[in-house]
């Protein structure tokens, strides 16, 4: 698991010197590419924060509410 | 002079694109059910079932060229077996854990605003916003305020957020009937006096702070990735009120076959979490696209999991999107864990709350979204943009198991 993490910051580190051009951004900016949460992905993301110990690190709510029911 | 004047209006009419170029309304719904029977206010065992139903609408405005303001309003109406357990004496006859009481306190209703205000620089390199948040339940009120800070750079091809929130909350407690100021019931039976541990929470409130970092970068023309960390505080009464804890080394006592609670769980007035995740999405051909996310957990209460998912949006037609989802969680218990009646009354902090035990999940969904580009089905002035539906199955290897229907529609204004 470690290896495949660093694997991923060495993939980002040497490909964040490549700067793709706005004209080549059709695919990045694919509704569907996107890099946050669907909208209606926010109910599914509650419920979790109040089923399981963890929360947090995927752009959403980190605090707050109960959580109790 | 005149020229002057000329030459003023004509740099006053250079056209900047909005932010947003129309005002847009999601309306969104949703419904879930859970059922298992490790419900933490019986201590670990009883019904957990729950239902609950929500609808917020969240609307985007454009200000100006460089502003938006989200105002996302909602509430949540449930039906809990932990509610109507906290007294459980208030339904029918049989008094069971294993039993939803009928009784006013199953039930309730969440009501929530949180409003945002964004702002873009002239050349969108930078963002900053500012947002609230309140929040009512009978028991619980929730107060927040945060702020965020984007920078675009690299020909806005890396991004770097800084944000901050804090959340101010206070519990109005309550406590399980058995423990409350009075409480006298001919029905109990046992060996002894019933003598719970007791003591009510001096203490309601709960704050918690929150500050995250997160950086995206375009990797390629077809893959993109982020990363995400958030170091979060909590402090207060982080224990819930009403959750009973049943010892290994106090008698027992009922009424019918419903067990009396020893105490209301004790956990830490302080909470230290660490959670650091990455998105990586692949636009693996016209057809399909691939969206991975990976969260790492860590807190000082001893919990750590992994969370892993998977979606791939699959593009029937220019209208119609499918995308199934598989989602894996695995968590190690907290250190203050015990089930029912393994827990010493001489131990300082004890729950018998199986979300916090040791377990693993499971989550399988489906959603298919619809989407008009052209928006020519209208209601009123706004024209219909997205229709999504969505189904997610939740097995946790604890029993527990739920699942939650999503509908959320987008409209945008002319």
């Amino acid at each position: 698991m470690q290896k495949l993490f660093w694997f991923i910051i060495l993939l980002i580190g040497l490909n964040s010197c490549v700067v793709v051009r706005e004209y080549d951004k059709v695919y990045v900016n694919d509704e569907e590419m996107q890099l946050s949460a669907r909208p209606c992905e926010r109910f599914e993301t509650n419920f979790h924060i109040y089923r399981e110990a963890s929360a947090g690190a995927n752009g959403g709510k980190t605090g707050g509410g109960c959580g109790c029911n | 002079m005149m020229a002057g004047m000329g030459w003023s209006q004509q740099s006053n009419t250079s056209y900047k694109r909005r932010v947003l170029e129309a005002s847009e309304v999601d309306l969104l719904f949703s419904y879930y059910n859970q059922d298992g029977q490790n419900a933490a206010v019986t201590g670990g065992e009883g019904t957990e079932e729950l239902t609950d139903a929500t609808s917020s609408i969240v609307l985007r405005m454009p200000m100006n060229e460089d502003d938006i303001l989200t105002v996302d309003v909602g509430l949540s109406a449930y039906t809990s077996a932990s509610s109507s357990n906290v007294n459980p004496l208030d339904g029918g006859v049989d008094v069971s854990p294993f039993d939803a009481s009928s009784g006013e306190s199953r039930k309730d209703v969440l009501a929530y605003i949180n409003p945002t205000y964004e702002h873009s620089s002239d050349d969108r390199n930078t963002i900053w916003s500012a947002n609230g948040y309140f929040s009512s339940e009978y028991d619980y009120v929730s107060i927040g305020f945060g702020g965020s800070f984007t920078k675009l750079f690299n020909e806005k091809n890396t991004e770097i957020t800084l944000s901050g929130r804090v959340f101010l909350d206070k519990w109005n407690s309550q406590y399980p009937i058995e423990l409350r100021n009075g409480f006298f019931d001919d029905r109990i039976t046992g060996n002894g006096t019933y003598q719970p541990i007791f003591s009510e929470f001096e203490n309601e409130n709960r704050n918690s702070y929150s500050l995250s970092l997160s950086f995206s970068q375009i990797l390629t023309p077809k893959l993109q990735g982020a990363l995400f960390m958030d170091v979060v505080s909590q402090n207060g009464l982080l224990s819930t009120p009403f959750q009973r804890v049943y010892f290994s080394d106090f008698e027992d006592f009922f009424i019918d076959e419903f067990q009396l609670a020893d105490n209301v769980e004790q956990l830490p007035e302080s909470r230290f979490k660490l959670p650091v995740g990455g998105r990586l999405n692949y636009y693996l051909n016209d057809l399909v696209i691939l969206r991975s996310y990976y969260r790492f957990y860590w807190d000082d209460w001893g919990v750590q999991s992994h969370t892993a998912s998977l979606e791939a949006p699959i593009k029937l037609t220019d209208k119609f999107t499918l995308f199934p989802t598989y989602r894996y969680y695995t968590q190690t218990a907290a250190d203050y864990f015990y089930p029912k009646e393994e827990a010493l009354s001489t131990f300082e902090f004890y729950t018998s709350d199986y979300d916090l035990s040791d377990y693993d999940a499971h989550q399988y969904g489906m959603g298919v979204q619809y989407k008009d580009i052209f928006t020519s089905a209208r209601v009123l002035s706004f024209g219909l943009k997205t229709i999504n539906l969505r189904f997610s199955q939740y097995d946790r290897s604890d029993g527990l198991n739920a699942f939650i229907v999503t509908l959320g529609t987008t409209f945008v204004g002319n």
